[in-house]
């Protein structure tokens, strides 16, 4: 059997080749950073780590990109030089590559490299709950059926049940808008709105993620299962509570440097490519664009919130279900 | 095609065919007593509506026969009838090339096709042949001809044209043999062989017959593994991807994929048995008139039939060869040009391919794309798989048109003419504005000039990023030399006018002409310039959103 490849060593690549490796899946983990290998082979035993992206990627049968949007584009870059086409790529970004264009992770991985079987991940991830062995399940994104029998073969006999959609554009824009709703939900709960206003939120961002997505070309389907209402109901989600914080310090005050730290932040990149983006096609997205003029000390969290909460939520029309 | 290959062509087509039936039957597909009894169903169900003359009348003794056999029919009996109707439908489809006559007939083209469209016989055209207007000068193949060249060396291509007119394949058939290709193979309707004289033309520049009346799927799957068992045998195909002529006179986008996907059936099947020049090569193609010759039928079909599924028009200017020959000589009389322009060669994954056939990722690297069909480190087919690509090589392929779209002066003036009528009847539906015409139904010469003046501005500096391409002319000459020339092609051919002059204002006399020639800009977002939505949806079918 040719081997997994994975290329980054946060929670979610450590997560997902302690999940393989269970199952006596050959493992190579790409770590950037030499000094923790030791670390990651303790935890890791039957993985093969290195800090060379070319011999851990070469000849893998799927690919395995863990790395944050805002590495994405240079990792995929690097990967490029070797990869080929009958290799499987798979990612879990939540956001859309940081710049000035509406990039989502997909049409870098084509830009940067030859391969056309790409797979995305959506839908309720958390890693610690993946590393504690505990039921999960996530939406497979794939233009080919391929893609999704070779996650779905992958993690069979695991507590990861992955089901499979073809709609890639949609996962990633219900992901990448659902770290821009965790910013809301964040400031919120420091404004102490309430568990309502949470909901609100949570809803209206959904609903703009399916309109940008729609107009984008993703299915109105993709938002209504496990991608979209399915991911606003656990409170857990992959990289929400980093959100979640950040939107309450930016609440309190905090500037934006200051909130999110050394570490880039997905839902702060894409509520402002998405307010861009959105800006061009001519649709009006609230939360989006407060959110947005929050992060760029344009406007007050209250301000936001007031706007928000007040906004008309029409799922019927996001999900394109008027008769 | 050499007789040798035509007969092993069919054989193989025959045992292919027959092979995928009988296997997808055992595998809980459509059994083979219902293939054959869906053919016989469709196939009389045609002739019932014919008028059982020629073939015709033999398609019936043919298929009445197949009906009363089938009930009794063994396993065997079964693939015999399945495999005597695809060696019926395979020698109707395949041309009778003749290299000689394509020697001939290809000597004879560029200088006497205004005669020989409106010639009654092969012979008499001989006889006049010699003191004729010539198209040499007309036709402009320009591009990438190097690189075709080269391909043509490396492997198999498959050219694909944006569809114009029904002018496309004798102006494609012409160009190629010009760049002293050998003729491309390609399928034309049977209506364009009702002309004997176009008939003879069609066949020997390399087309086989389709005969779009017929919706038996065998006879589809027949059309589609001719085309894939030329490309394996070496023969280069050309398609057109748009699969009709464009009706609105934009350039294709939402694009036809089934005969373009044999691109990657080929090159797998020439990887399974080791061949020389496994490669395929997949070249874009533009053309660009000045004037269309069936422009009124097509925008009249286009602004009928908006919203709806098109028929096949099988009457129209170019059955009527006098028109024909009209059209031509008077767009020779003005020194009109007509630009064919081929594109860069991709791979049938939709990958750009350097001179010597390397595919190349975005970034220049080259691929391995054998590995792309690789299942299990073999090439096999994969059906979903082969569409994801096939799907991909489409959108590169509408990229490369709407890059290698060559702009004329009539396309130009009409956009910006129209533009004008838009905005100065701002409260009236695009439809009703073409086909009523609006309050204000003249504009001044002076905001012609300043529009016209304006999209060149916005057009060169977007060919000069490689966006597009503008003729010569457009590309050199002035505001007013370009809508003159414009306004000098509108003045004839056309029953009435696209656009004239008349003092110091301009009139339209034909406005879905207007549109038509108007359209050949669309896609390129220019009517956000003008604070206008896009006339045309974002697939270029229909009409655009209303505000």
């Amino acid at each position: 059997m040719d081997h997994v490849a994975v290329l980054g060593s946060g929670r979610l690549g450590s997560a997902v080749c302690g999940l393989l490796s269970g199952r006596n899946v050959p493992v190579k983990l790409w770590a950037r950073r030499g000094e923790t290998h030791d670390e990651l082979r303790s935890r890791l035993p039957n993985v093969e780590i290195s800090d060379d992206l070319a011999m851990a990627a070469a000849g893998a049968s799927v690919v395995a990109l863990a790395v944050p949007a805002s590495a994405f584009e240079e990792v995929a870059r690097a990967y490029g030089d070797i990869a080929t086409g009958d290799q499987i790529v798979i990612h879990a970004v939540r956001g859309v590559c940081p710049g000035e264009d509406w990039l989502l992770p997909h049409t870098v991985l084509r830009r940067e490299t030859c391969v056309r079987k790409i797979g995305v991940l959506g839908g309720p991830m958390y890693a610690p709950e993946l590393a504690a062995g505990r039921p999960m399940g996530v939406v497979i994104a794939s233009r080919f059926d391929e893609v999704s029998a070779a996650v779905q073969n992958l993690t069979k006999g695991t507590p990861l049940k992955a089901h499979p959609s073809h709609d890639v554009l949609g996962v990633e824009v219900a992901g990448a808008v659902s770290n821009v709703s965790a910013l809301a939900v964040g400031m919120a709960d420091a404004l102490g709105l309430g568990e309502m206003a949470r909901g609100i939120a949570l809803t209206l961002g959904l609903s703009e993620a399916a309109l940008l997505g729609r107009r984008l070309g993703a299915l109105p389907d993709t938002f209504s299962g496990l991608a979209g209402v399915g991911d606003l109901i656990p409170r857990h989600v992959a990289s929400t509570e980093r959100h979640h914080a950040i939107g309450e310090a930016l609440a309190r005050g905090r500037p934006l440097a200051e909130a999110i730290g050394d570490k880039p932040c997905e839902g702060v990149d894409t509520a402002y490519l998405a307010a861009r983006e959105a800006q061009r096609m001519g649709l009006d997205l609230q939360l989006i664009s407060s959110v947005n003029a929050v992060c760029r000390g344009e406007m007050s969290a209250d301000e936001a919130l007031a706007k928000i909460l007040k906004r008309d939520i029409d799922l019927d029309q996001a999900f394109d279900l008027h008769v | 095609m050499r007789p040798e290959d035509k007969e092993r062509i069919l054989t193989e087509l025959r045992s292919r065919l027959v092979d995928h039936y009988a296997q997808a039957a055992m595998t809980g597909g459509l059994p083979l007593e219902e293939v054959v009894a869906d053919s016989v169903y469709h196939e009389q169900r045609r002739l019932k509506a014919s008028k059982g003359k020629g073939r015709d009348r033999k398609d019936k003794v043919f298929w009445s026969g197949v009906r009363k056999r089938l009930g009794k029919a063994t396993d065997k009996e079964l693939r015999t009838h399945l495999g005597n109707a695809i060696d019926r439908y395979s020698q109707e489809v395949c041309g009778n090339f003749d290299d000689r006559v394509y020697q001939m007939a290809t000597r004879m083209l560029p200088s006497a096709l205004g005669l020989l469209l409106n010639s009654v016989s092969p012979k008499r055209l001989i006889t006049r042949f010699g003191d004729l207007p010539g198209i040499d000068d007309t036709v402009v193949v320009q591009g990438e001809v190097e690189h075709l060249r080269r391909l043509h060396e490396l492997g198999t291509v498959i050219l694909v044209p944006t569809h114009v007119s029904n002018l496309d394949s004798i102006i494609l058939g012409y160009g190629v043999y010009r760049l002293g290709l050998p003729p491309v193979v390609y399928g034309a309707g049977l209506n364009l062989f009702s002309n004997p004289l176009m008939s003879f033309f069609m066949h020997n520049l390399g087309a086989y017959t389709v005969d779009r009346r017929k919706q038996d799927p065998v006879y589809k799957a027949v059309l589609k593994e001719y085309a894939t068992l030329s490309l394996e045998h070496g023969y280069d195909n050309l398609f057109f991807p748009g699969g009709t002529r464009s009706r609105s006179g934009a350039v294709e986008n939402r694009l036809k994929l089934g005969l373009v996907g044999t691109g990657i059936r080929a090159y797998i099947n020439n990887l399974r048995r080791n061949a020389n020049r496994p490669k395929i090569f997949v070249v874009p193609t533009t053309l660009s008139f000045q004037l269309v010759l069936e422009a009124e039928t097509l925008v009249d079909d286009f602004l009928k039939e908006v919203g709806k599924a098109q028929y096949i028009i099988t009457d129209d200017e170019f059955s009527r060869p006098k028109r024909v020959f009209d059209f031509l000589n008077q767009l020779l009389g003005l020194d009109s040009k007509i630009f064919m322009t081929i594109g860069r060669g991709m791979d049938p994954f939709g990958n750009v391919v350097d001179d010597d056939g390397e595919s190349l990722d975005p970034h220049g690297r080259r691929i391995d794309t054998q590995r792309y069909v690789w299942v299990d480190g073999k090439p096999e087919e994969s059906p979903q798989r082969d569409m994801q690509y096939t799907r991909d090589l489409g959108d590169q392929i509408a990229k490369a048109f709407m890059r290698d779209n060559v702009l004329q002066a009539t396309h130009i003036t009409a956009r910006a003419a129209l533009t004008l009528f838009r905005k100065a009847n701002p409260r009236t539906q695009l439809l009703r504005l073409l086909r009523m015409g609006g309050v204000h139904d003249a504009v001044e010469m002076r905001a012609l000039y300043e529009e016209v003046d304006k999209l060149l501005e916005r057009l060169r500096s977007m060919a000069h990023q490689g966006e597009l391409r503008l003729s010569k002319l457009v590309q050199n000459s002035d505001t007013e030399a370009v809508v003159a020339d414009a306004l000098m092609h509108f003045g004839i051919y056309h029953a009435r006018r696209a656009l004239y002059r008349r003092g110091d204002r301009i009139y339209s006399e034909d406005r879905q002409l207007l549109f038509y020639y108007h359209n050949h800009l669309e896609g390129y977002g220019l009517e956000s310039d003008a604070g206008l939505r896009p006339a045309l949806s974002p697939d270029r079918r229909t009409l655009g959103q209303v505000a």
